[in-house]
């Protein structure tokens, strides 16, 4: 980078990788396993709390459904942070997967292999939106050891989605993971972008950033409603 | 990547760092703050009075994403965004850029970086 007062010591930038699956396939676990800081856990109002949709019944010491997201961080180096975000259990289509998913480089989706349809959502969520992702098998145990060539048949997946097998109370595992992840989205981009160059040599190397964006603008209103939603908050808890 | 200048000049003639232009994004695709976002306070700001602000304004003397602050000030994600939207509108905090999601280099940044470890 030019000369400049740019510090990137003082000033990090971020980056955001995202952790799904179905119900209880152990995401929680996952970003715990990842992260460097205790996994932190952010809210959103629902507007109602999904119920009865969720078959718990494999997964013992299970009470209780995430139904906001939990996050984990990971300081790459001194100017780089990665952010580990997994999706809420339930409300599956809710706007807090929009949230998490946008701007992601790419996603790992967990799967229980006794419990293998749970994650069609998942897989539909991060194809449609052309987010790179890879599977991960989760080793339950009692879990059949399916062939993996059986598994990408019965997930309908093609021949470039890797399929890997992890353990998310591993942390050498889950970061192992990780990296194949990382590397599935490098491998990814390079081919997106040898494509684009052949097609057009020119437009690819130009190519710009999303055009220059200023502060959002934030009237009395939404100051107010915020004001009170936080003071509704308070009170109640 | 050709990299022209250092600064570039707007429409209505203010100046941009070209990291600003070229790379960075400060909004999810819904036109929100993402939650990755890292917040700073900006150089030679002064505490807000308002207790949940001056919480805010505290915790991002170092760098907070806005998922960070909402956990952290035990704030709903919505009530963070328009809080540290107004304080960046008013110039105490700065919003960070996040790294676009194409971005190669990161990417062979955070790979060399993870598997290091
Ligand atoms: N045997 C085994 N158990 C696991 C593994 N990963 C998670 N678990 C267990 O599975 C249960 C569910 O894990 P969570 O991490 O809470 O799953 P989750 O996907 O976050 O669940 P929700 O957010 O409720 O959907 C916990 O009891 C974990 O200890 C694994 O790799 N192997
Ligand atoms: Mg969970």
């Amino acid at each position: 980078m030019a000369s400049g007062t740019d510090n990137s010591t003082a000033r990090p930038v971020s980056a955001k990788v995202v952790i799904s699956g179905g119900f209880g396939v152990g995401k929680t676990t996952f970003v715990s396993a990842v992260s460097e800081i205790a996994p932190l856990r952010t809210e959103a109002k629902m507007t109602s709390a999904a119920s009865g949709v969720d078959d718990a019944t494999f997964v013992q010491q299970k009470t209780s459904t995430t139904v906001a997201m939990d996050f984990g961080k990971i300081t790459v180096d001194q100017g780089l942070v990665l952010y580990v975000f997994g999706t809420p259990g339930q409300d599956r289509f809710g706007f807090m997967w929009n949230d998490i998913t946008a701007g992601a480089l790419g996603a790992l989706i967990l799967v229980d292999t006794r419990r293998l349809d749970e994650c069609f959502n998942a897989i539909d969520f991060f194809e449609q939106r052309g987010v790179p992702f890879i599977i991960g098998l989760n080793q339950f145990d009692g879990a059949p050891a399916h062939d993996v060539n059986d598994i990408r048949e019965a997930l309908d997946l093609a021949s470039s989605v890797p399929i890997v097998r992890t353990d998310a109370r591993n942390a050498d595992e889950a970061l192992d993971t990780l990296v194949q992840l990382l590397s599935h989205i490098l491998t990814t981009l390079s081919a997106k972008a040898a494509e684009e160059m052949a097609a057009a040599p020119q437009a690819a190397a130009v190519a710009a950033g999303p055009e220059q964006r200023p502060a959002p603008v934030v009237t009395n209103d939404m100051r107010s409603a915020a004001m009170s939603a936080l003071a509704a908050e308070r009170g109640v808890s | 990547m050709g990299n022209e200048d250092d600064t570039e000049v707007l429409e209505d003639g203010s100046f941009t760092r070209p990291y600003f232009l070229t790379q960075g994004r400060t909004r999810s695709d819904a036109g929100e703050l993402a939650v990755e976002a890292m917040v700073a306070v900006s150089a030679g700001s002064t505490m807000p009075a308002d207790h949940d602000l001056a919480a805010i304004y505290s915790l991002c003397k170092t760098p907070n994403s806005i998922a960070e602050i909402s956990a952290k000030c035990s704030m709903p994600l919505g009530v963070a965004r328009v809080l540290v939207a107004d304080l960046w509108g008013a110039g105490t905090l700065e919003v960070l850029e996040t790294t676009r999601s194409d971005d190669i280099a990161i990417v062979r940044r955070l790979l060399d970086g993870i598997r290091n470890r």
